[in-house]
């Protein structure tokens, strides 16, 4: 028997990693749990980073991470290693290497290591027009959130969640805002349809946004490749953000044999089959679908790394022989954003919907706001609400629960 | 145990009334309306509500005076 308890590896700081930290630590208190994050700060709010302004020019830094502070991180039973990269992991050998030139033997893993955003820019670049950033952690938020406090014109590439969060964001600080979609017609479009969409985009220009599509927002991206005239002076060169997806975080488990065509591939109880103890939650996991039999499933939502890393932990636990209960992961998509004063509400999957049908409202009138179901093959697969208000929350409520109870 | 919702921190995104209906609810101009106090059987309900918040702004049983 050895003397201490198992050594555990958790590989990103994030919630997932987190929570995954701390569900096994609950089961299991002489674990010892060693958390690795590359960003500089213990776990926060990712969510927040987009939510609100910070006026106050004072101290904006200390008060957005101060806002952004999540309790769970007092554990004083978890090593922190911030600012450390795990480079490369032998799970065979049950080793990482990592960025400060050392490795770390462990017992059990957990891979957390989330998704960056996609870019064609190198992040950072000052070109001849633009600054390029992407918006995924708390220091590119602290930039941002200072450059649009000083109103610079901005531009945005991509018309996701990220991108529309931070449009309306620049919005509200004064800034002149223009959003670059290529592929698609409006936001949302691969996922609540056309006409809503169409509805959204509007929305948005109604609210002061300059909308590229097609060639013209073709015309205006930039890919950074021209040379800045004059590199010391920024104050000429406007902010230019991409966020046009995301791609997973698992380069540092290449050559294990790992199947990581999108992200990590785990089973319904978060273990990766390939290799026992080692374990994969959040936006980096791809399970079997719990609402599509058949499908494996990755989501980038904070509610779903909340389920997955807990269930990681609870099944790592049991994993190294310790009480826990453990079922099947039945996390159900529910989300929201604001854009504008709009609340968008989104549950169940209206990707995978063939029709949508219009239960409140009328798309010409979002602030007076819009029910929506979408139906997959004549059955309910997912809801949207936008409002102002909360005209139909109720309904929408009830249709939520409808959906859930399937 | 008692819900304390920051309300500098709410932006009436309603996550809340979502996972917990007995707990949380919209009025119709938006804004979140809560119960302090609730029933045991509520409690899971409630957990999912805080952690579905996506400003984290729920918590149970911080008095609000030494927040
Ligand atoms: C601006 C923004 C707004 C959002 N808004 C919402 C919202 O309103 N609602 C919602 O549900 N979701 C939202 N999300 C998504 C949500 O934040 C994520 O789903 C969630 O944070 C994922 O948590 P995670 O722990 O899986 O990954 P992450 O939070 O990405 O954590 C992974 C961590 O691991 C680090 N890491 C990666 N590789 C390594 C390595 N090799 N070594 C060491 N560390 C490493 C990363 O730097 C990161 O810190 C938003 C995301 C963003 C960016
Ligand atoms: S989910 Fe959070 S932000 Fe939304 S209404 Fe509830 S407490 Fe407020």
């Amino acid at each position: 028997m050895p003397e201490r308890g198992p050594l555990i590896g958790v590989v990103g700081a994030g919630i997932a990693g987190l929570r995954a930290a701390n569900a096994l630590l609950k089961r299991k208190d002489d674990a010892r749990v060693v958390i690795f994050g590359d960003e500089n700060h213990r776990t926060y709010n990712r969510p927040g980073l987009t939510k609100k302004r910070y006026p106050n020019s004072g101290s904006p830094k200390s008060e957005l991470a101060e806002n952004l502070k999540i309790k769970e991180v007092e554990n004083d039973s978890v090593t922190w290693r911030l600012d450390t990269r795990v480079e490369e992991a032998d799970l065979s050998g049950k080793v990482l290497r990592l960025s400060t030139r050392g490795t770390f033997e462990y017992d059990g893993l957990v891979i957390a290591s989330g998704v960056r955003p996609r870019t064609s820019a190198e992040v950072g670049r000052e070109c001849a027009f633009h600054t390029h950033r992407t918006l995924r952690g708390l220091d590119d938020a602290q930039y941002i959130h200072d450059e649009l406090r000083a109103s610079k014109k901005v531009t945005i590439a991509g018309a996701g969640f990220v991108a529309c969060e931070l449009a309306s964001l620049a919005g509200e600080y004064g800034c002149e805002v223009s959003v670059l979609e290529t592929r698609r017609s409006g936001p949302f479009e691969s996922m609540l349809g056309r006409n809503i969409s169409q509805a959204l985009r509007r929305w948005l220009v109604q609210h002061g946004v300059t909308f590229l599509t097609g060639d013209s927002a073709r015309q205006s991206m930039c890919s950074g490749s021209s040379e800045a005239l004059n590199p010391e002076s920024s104050s000429d060169r406007s902010l230019y953000v991409e966020a046009i997806g995301s791609v997973p975080n698992v380069e540092w488990l290449c050559g294990n044999g790992l199947d990581l065509s999108d992200g990590v591939r785990v089973d319904e109880y978060m273990r990766v089959p390939e290799r026992e103890g080692v374990f994969a939650a959040g936006d980096v996991a791809r399970y079997p679908d719990p609402w599509a039999t058949g499908s494996l499933t990755r989501m980038e939502f904070w509610k779903n790394a909340v389920e997955t890393g807990e269930l990681a932990g609870r099944s790592l636990a049991s994993a190294l022989g310790y009480e826990s209960e453990v079922s099947q992961i039945k996390y159900f998509p529910s989300m929201s954003t604001e854009v504008f004063g709009l609340r968008i509400q989104i549950a169940g999957d209206p990707k995978a919907c063939d029709s949508m049908e219009i239960v409140r409202g009328d798309l010409d009138r979002l602030d007076q706001g819009v029910l929506v179901k979408f139906l997959r093959e004549d059955v309910v697969g997912g809801v949207a609400y936008m409002d102002e208000g909360a005209r139909y929350n109720r309904l929408y409520i009830e249709l939520v629960k409808a959906l859930k109870a399937r | 145990m008692k819900i304390f919702v920051e309300m500098a921190k709410c932006e009436n995104h309603g996550q809340c009334a979502i996972s917990a209906p007995n707990n949380f609810e919209l009025d119709s101009d938006g804004n979140l309306r809560y119960q302090e106090s609730f029933g045991e059987e509520d409690l899971h309900d409630i957990e999912d509500a805080i952690d579905s918040c996506p400003l984290q702004a729920i918590s149970l049983d911080r008095d609000p005076t030494y927040a």
